[in-house]
């Protein structure tokens, strides 16, 4: 049974959707709560979907007898033998998965740690610029060091629901990616509703005066890239195992550094809701100019992979002109002794 | 042996008037402006359309580089950066503002380098002009565009220095840069000054980009390989200084080149890819254990020097006044 198109294009917007809800979260976590100008967001995400494009050829490895075959090198073949074994075990991949996401999130706390520690004491901009060099750095490493995710060719990694029948498998995918999304904005939204929100606002605003109170900024700033990383490496894992493969090529400061950006920056910085809003309207955009590539092709002078640098661009800084906040612009907390006035 | 020698000074060359741009409209609005890379592809470009596409002399680039990227720059300052300063925008936003602009200039370039494939049937991707250049003395010989880029560099450090410590346009422009409302009761201009350190450093940025695809390749990709190591090489000079950015350049460029060869030798060829990792290591080690920069080293000996000399000569004037008081 084949899918209708419509119902393709919706499964495929919740689930990129959900995706990107997770790394905005983290983003704001750190930029529009914290401060702290994470330009290497790639960084997170990235190292999340190598994570994804390792541990499970590694756990399956027990499992299963590979017969001499590598992940890498003979890809194809062995995810096609580990997709068998989920298919006659699904119980295998809670664990599976579960690890990996274990082993990514460490891997994405640590990382956000150490890109965060030559610079976090310095000015913004110094911080800003060590942050996307680590971005770039993750790229190179990917590219280029084959055993880890096959370098330049990618690789196919196995598929989480090999186990349910084609015709289910696809929207199940969606909606499993949907549901870490809202448990992880609900989360976020009580983080940051709570005293801590409060705490990291401070940090953003002033912390001269945090430190007067007795907070170290720098802690809390450490603190914050950290639970960014982990997020963002979910968020990593998520994707990957969407879309069932790792190409390194594809974790570019385009799509998982500006992108987010953009998308909290028009929603709303430091705002949840605004961070939603913003990410529904660009994942829809988006999908909606891939959907009609082909009409837009003849109407465009130029090839349309660069449509999304200038509109993208362009757009970014139209919005810091004229509507800086966004379009649901940050609130001010209300607490009980602000309530009674 | 020679080839290692013309890479690395030429690299290293071009780094340092990349990074003086760089550190300059640093210093000024005090933002790091990641597009800084985008003005040297637009000359790159330049390059190619006049020697390529119009049959000139590739050097003739050199000025109508300057003109092209120096113009871009001064739309980038004039368009969005002085906007936003006067909205009061936060730092952030302004480096986001930087970005978004690269972002914008990535698509730009990518479009002229399709539309010279498509119209001109000329390669415009991973392109080099090097077989253009004159070599002076034959094969093996000196290449011309090795004198000119050592005479650009050497030129900017005296030009530099005459336009900063010399005239008074320059002594007004430090003022404006050091106290932009105090130079302004002073009558000074300082819009005049801003736009043309503006323009001055996209100039220089697009004529670096002339001489970097007249030896090594040109192609857009190139924007975002080269902007770590060019931050690299103005935050290892001490990132608000012109005469730090270009020693930091040199030492990073020279490093990142000379590097590469030794790593090659020792480990193998697989390290070329990861070349990009010198200049990053470079940087972090200098914002661990010099946060200032190589020019806050010198600033620090100049002035030990200095308080050790008054030390010097308060001591002597008081040994006299001893001696007097005691001759009295």
């Amino acid at each position: 049974m084949a899918l209708d198109p419509a119902v393709i294009f919706i499964g495929d917007l919740v689930a990129i959707f959900s995706v990107y809800l997770i790394i905005n979260l983290s983003l704001n976590l750190e930029f529009g709560f914290a401060g702290v100008p994470n330009f290497g967001k790639v960084l997170a995400v990235a190292a999340g979907a190598f994570v994804m494009g390792t541990i499970p050829f590694m756990m399956f490895g027990i499992l299963v007898d590979y017969g001499g075959l590598e992940p890498v090198d003979d890809n194809i073949m062995l995810v096609h033998q580990i997709n068998a074994y989920i298919s006659a075990h699904p119980e295998s991949v809670l664990g599976v998965f579960v690890v990996t996401l274990i082993v990514a999130v460490a891997v994405g706390g640590l990382l956000g740690l150490a890109s965060a520690y030559p610079a976090i004491r310095l000015r913004g901009d110094y911080l800003a610029i060590t942050l996307l060099g680590f971005g770039e750095i993750i790229r190179i490493v990917g590219i280029n060091h084959t055993p880890l995710v096959g370098g330049t060719l990618g690789i196919s990694i196995p598929d989480m629901l090999a186990f349910m029948p084609n015709e289910y498998r696809f929207l199940t995918a969606s909606f499993v990616l949907l549901a870490f999304a809202g448990v992880i904005y609900l989360l976020v939204a009580r983080f940051t509703k709570s005293p801590v929100g409060r705490l990291l606002r401070a940090t953003r605003d002033d912390d001269l005066a945090l430190q007067t109170l007795g907070r170290d900024h720098v802690k809390i700033k450490f603190k914050v890239m950290m639970l960014a990383g982990m997020l963002g490496a979910v968020g990593g894992v998520m994707y990957a195992s969407y879309v069932e493969g790792v190409v390194a090529f594809g974790y570019d400061r385009l799509n998982w550094t500006f992108l987010p950006f953009v998308m909290i920056i028009v929603g709303g910085m430091a705002n949840n809701k605004g961070v939603l809003v913003g990410t529904l309207l660009f994942v829809a955009i988006r999908k909606l100019v891939i959907y009609y590539n082909d009409s837009l092709d003849g109407l465009l002078p130029f090839d349309i992979i660069w449509l999304d640098y200038l509109a993208l661009g362009g757009l970014m800084i139209l919005v810091l002109i004229f509507r800086p906040h966004g379009i649901l612009p940050e609130r001010p907390q209300k607490t009980e002794s602000l309530e009674k006035g | 042996m020679t080839i290692i020698l013309f890479d690395g000074l030429i690299y290293a060359s071009v780094l340092a008037v990349l990074c003086v741009g760089l550190s300059l409209t640093y210093k000024i609005t005090s933002v790091p402006n990641f597009a800084h890379t985008s003005f040297a592809i637009l000359g790159m470009y330049m390059a190619l359309i006049m020697s390529k596409v119009l049959g000139m002399s590739v050097y003739l680039a050199l000025p109508v580089a300057f003109a092209a990227s120096g113009a871009l720059a001064l739309f980038m300052y004039y368009g969005i950066i002085r906007i936003l300063q006067k909205k009061k925008s936060s730092l952030i936003s302004l480096i986001i503002a930087t970005l978004a602009f690269d972002m914008f200039m990535i698509g730009v370039l990518n479009i002229i380098a399709d539309g010279i494939r498509n119209t001109y049937q000329v390669n415009s991707r991973d392109f080099t002009l090097r077989s253009l250049d004159i070599v002076i003395g034959g094969d093996g010989g000196l290449p011309l565009v090795f004198i000119v880029t050592m005479v650009l560099l050497a030129g900017l450090a005296f030009g530099l220095y005459y336009l900063l410590y010399r005239t008074s346009f320059g002594m007004s422009m430090r003022g404006a840069i050091e106290n932009e409302s105090l130079a302004q009761t002073l009558g000074i201009n300082t819009r005049t000054i801003f736009c043309f350190a503006w323009f001055l450093s996209g100039g220089l940025a697009g004529m670096a980009g002339v001489l970097m695809s007249m030896w090594f390749q040109g192609d857009p990709s190139l924007a975002a390989i080269m902007l770590p190591s060019i931050f690299a090489g103005s935050i290892v000079g001490g990132f608000s200084s012109v005469y730090g950015a270009i020693l930091g350049g040199l030492l990073v460029g020279i490093s990142e080149v000379v590097g590469t060869s030794v790593l090659i030798d020792l480990l193998g060829y697989w390290v070329i890819p990861y070349r990009p990792v010198i200049p990053f290591i470079a940087m972090i080690v200098t914002l661990l254990v010099l946060p200032g920069g190589l020019i806050q080293l010198i600033t620090k000996y100049k002035k030990r020097k200095n308080i050790t000399m008054k030390k010097a000569e308060e001591e002597k004037e008081g040994s006299k006044e001893e001696e007097d008081g005691v001759g009295a």
